[in-house]
């Protein structure tokens, strides 16, 4: 699919922001308030996963310790220096990006499978090490005791209307900017890394240096992600730094498709629909999961939303050949 | 069109047909306001310890059809919800929610463990909605001040008591047959560390010349326990402490079992005296210490017994330890709405403050919602040892809830709780 040019993305940011706010402002209906904030957090982890697997070739299966920490050194940062929301937002932003820097100095440089693996082992370091760190983070009861929200710029995120709210902002803003990361010229040598990492360096590209700037970016935005969740269980677990977490972001990418943009937006859409009626129903949701995803793998052969994508594509470039010869005949 | 643009149309249909009826059907239903009032049960019913929650769903089950055939909750029939955590505390704040905010739910029966727990109080503390915790034992969820909020309670035993009753009768033992070197062995988690150190620590305070041999922290769900098993052996200690639990402990014991470490060692394990334990070990061993996690024959009482007769004619196996906890915070709940004579949170919150009442599980036929830190204690609590057969444990030696509760207030000092 075609990137949106900067301007035409923002306009539709922006758009879909105000519809989403007078949706929402009108709404009373707290389930779909709850929906919106796990949305929010879902989506970004995912379509940041998308940034660095399907954008960058990077298959990470440690993606989700950027979540955890996100959420981690977000809801420590409110909790023991006191400080506003924003800045602890801030924080948690640079202190991932310090994380990922760290380990993607090592992990770049690997390829394929042993990135997936070495990225793996870090996720279950930091896991560890936040069931070790018992003074600071609990262990395994988790981050006990609420994360504070104390009101900023006339916004209280103890209001849940509010939270949404504020969730729908970031995950707008999030999307636009990776949105923005992935049809810049650095998103353009991201794929050709991608597809040639040889034929990128033979032209000059330093691949590694661009690798490690995508695994930071993805990072970043996974820990925002992993504060949303923070903000909405009032809490950190050991849980969402845990290799399963980004096992479940593979599957929603894998669900809503790699090669659309939007393919992890609507993943997550399908992958929180889908545990939330069918757990309504019956303990057995790994089946039905399970179930869901062979038919996506097998069936479809893709994601939900590579397969409408081509479907539409291959749609109008019928109507179009179709055009053609009305007019060939016609002439 | 060509045969395949057909195909194509037909699957896309298919997709968006499912889509949009999973759109449809999402559970964003209008709340609806009734007679009867809603309670949700949060528990673990799927993964490793699906077990204790299914025995969970099966106790409030049992429990509320009592309570609604006695005219239900101040007069409102009581119709239960219940829903899967999947043993995540993410999960389990959302499903909470959910039974709050869209089913409509009043009460809510916390039937969590450990951090889902936590998460789950966080709700309450958010929502406002009468909870009871039925199934986390961690002492801090009701004994650290900054975490209790008026409106959830705990209706479980809990580490600390269970330590200081233990280290009492294995101090008497040791004192009388002169057990001096100990070893323990523990899960390496929260649960396992905290308990063996509160257990230790009250051993050596009743019998100070007990020295610790050897530790060792297999991991949960481990499955060899051989490393474990030759340390242990090697270590040669008079008496072994474990607060292993559940599928871990069997395979402890068959595997231990082939050691002949249970025959030469006295053993003292906290969990042992669970019939989910009990029923499974292929080979139970004469003369475990134990303490009751839910036993028949403690306390040795008519309604009691009677109690586990009637939840395993109706499921077809017999309670376990989270199945009275849950049996009994639905007594509570019934007593405090009869109290308040009220279904209103703060009303019943109220009423439950210090609340007394009658139950097969108590030491004296009484458990106690304690006002000061809204969790129960003069539950029943002993050590005895097992038989390989029915009973199991035939002979229990009570606890002492004066001196749990003396010890459990130092302890609670030391933790600046208090």
């Amino acid at each position: 699919m075609r990137a949106l040019s900067f301007s035409r993305a923002l306009a539709l940011a922006a758009i879909v922001l105000g519809l989403l706010f007078a949706l929402l402002s009108t709404t009373a209906n707290h389930a779909l308030m709850d929906f919106v904030i796990r949305l929010a957090s879902l989506a970004i982890f995912a379509t940041s996963l998308n940034l660095l697997a399907g954008y960058g070739g990077m298959v990470s299966f440690g993606h989700g310790m950027f979540y955890g920490f996100g959420a981690y050194f977000f809801a420590l940062t409110m909790q023991r220096a006191g400080v506003s929301i924003p800045v602890a937002i801030v924080a948690s932003i640079l202190g991932s990006a310090l994380l990922a820097a760290i380990v993607g100095v090592i992990c770049v440089r690997l390829k394929e499978i042993y990135f997936s693996f070495v990225t793996l082992a870090f996720q279950m370091l930091i896991h560890a090490t936040i069931l070790a760190a018992m003074p600071l983070t609990g262990g395994d009861q988790g981050l006990r005791g609420g994360v504070p929200r104390p009101p900023f710029l006339g916004l209280n995120l103890s209001n849940q209307k509010q939270l949404c709210m504020f969730s729908a902002f970031l995950l707008i803003v999030c999307l636009f900017a990776m949105h923005h990361v992935v049809s810049s010229p650095f998103g353009a040598t991201l794929r050709m890394t991608r597809d040639n990492a040889d034929r990128a360096a033979y032209l000059g590209i330093a691949v590694d240096r661009v690798r490690l700037k995508a695994f930071i970016i993805a990072a970043v935005f996974a820990s925002i992600g992993g504060l949303l969740q923070a903000l909405f269980v009032s809490g950190a677990y050991p849980d969402f730094a845990y290799w399963t977490v980004s096992g479940e972001g593979i599957f929603v990418i894998m669900l809503g498709g790699t090669t659309t943009f939007l393919g992890p937006l609507l993943g997550s859409v399908l992958m929180l629909l889908l545990n939330d009626f069918v757990s309504r129903f019956t303990e057995y949701h790994g089946l039905a999961l399970g179930s869901v995803i062979l038919v996506v793998a097998l069936g479809l052969r893709k994601g939900v939303g590579d397969f409408v994508v081509d479907w539409l594509s291959a749609r109008s470039e019928a109507d179009a050949s179709e055009r053609t010869k009305t007019t060939e005949a016609a002439s | 069109m060509t045969d395949n643009d057909s195909r194509i149309g037909r699957r896309a249909a298919l997709v968006l047909g499912g889509g949009a009826a999973a759109m449809l059907a999402a559970p964003w239903v209008a709340r609806a306001q009734a007679r009867t009032i809603k309670i949700g049960m949060p528990t673990i019913l799927s993964g490793r310890v699906a077990t204790l929650g299914i025995s969970s769903r099966n106790a409030v089950m049992m429990e509320m059809e009592k309570v609604n055939a006695a005219g239900g909750l101040a007069g409102r029939p009581v119709e239960m919800i219940f829903r899967d955590s999947k043993a995540q505390p993410q999960e389990a704040a959302r499903v909470v929610r959910e039974l709050v905010n869209t089913d409509g739910c009043e009460i809510i029966i916390d039937g969590e463990a450990s951090s889902g727990s936590f998460a789950v109080q966080e709700v309450a503390r958010d929502l406002k909605m009468l909870t009871i915790h039925t199934c986390s034992e961690t002492s801090s969820l009701s004994a650290d001040p900054k975490l209790r909020i008026p409106n959830a309670f705990r209706c479980v035993r809990q580490g600390v008591h269970d330590s200081v009753a233990g280290a009492a009768y294995a101090a008497k033992i040791a004192k009388e047959k002169g057990l001096k070197k100990w070893a323990t062995c523990s899960p390496d988690y929260a649960y396992g560390r905290d308990t063996t150190a509160e257990f230790v620590g009250y051993l050596k305070q009743f019998a100070p010349d007990v020295e610790i041999v050897s530790e060792s922290w297999p991991k949960l769900a481990q499955p060899d326990y051989t490393e474990t098993l030759t340390k242990l052996l090697q270590a040669n200690p008079q008496a072994v402490y474990s607060c292993i639990w559940g599928g871990d402990l069997t395979a402890f014991i068959d595997q231990g079992n082939l050691y002949g470490v249970f025959s030469k060692t006295p053993f003292f394990a906290v969990n042992m005296a669970d019939y989910t334990v009990l029923t499974a070990v292929k080979n139970l061993p004469q003369g475990i210490h134990s303490g009751n996690r839910y036993i028949k024959t403690f306390p040795m009482t008519p309604q009691n017994a009677a109690w586990g007769d009637a939840y395993r004619e109706k499921f077809k196996e017999y309670p376990t330890n989270w199945s009275w906890q849950n049996a009994a915070a639905v007594a509570f709940l019934a007593a405090a709405a009869k109290k308040a004579n009220s279904t209103d949170t703060a009303k019943m919150s109220e009423a439950l403050m210090g609340l007394t009442i009658d139950s097969p599980f108590g030491m004296n036929g009484k458990i106690t919602m304690r006002a000061e830190d809204q969790t129960i204690v003069d539950y029943a609590i002993g050590w005895g040892t097992t038989i390989p057969k029915e009973p199991y444990m035939p002979n229990v030696t009570p606890g002492d809830w004066k001196q749990i509760v003396e010890l459990e207030t130092a302890w609670k000092k030391s933790k600046g709780y208090i």
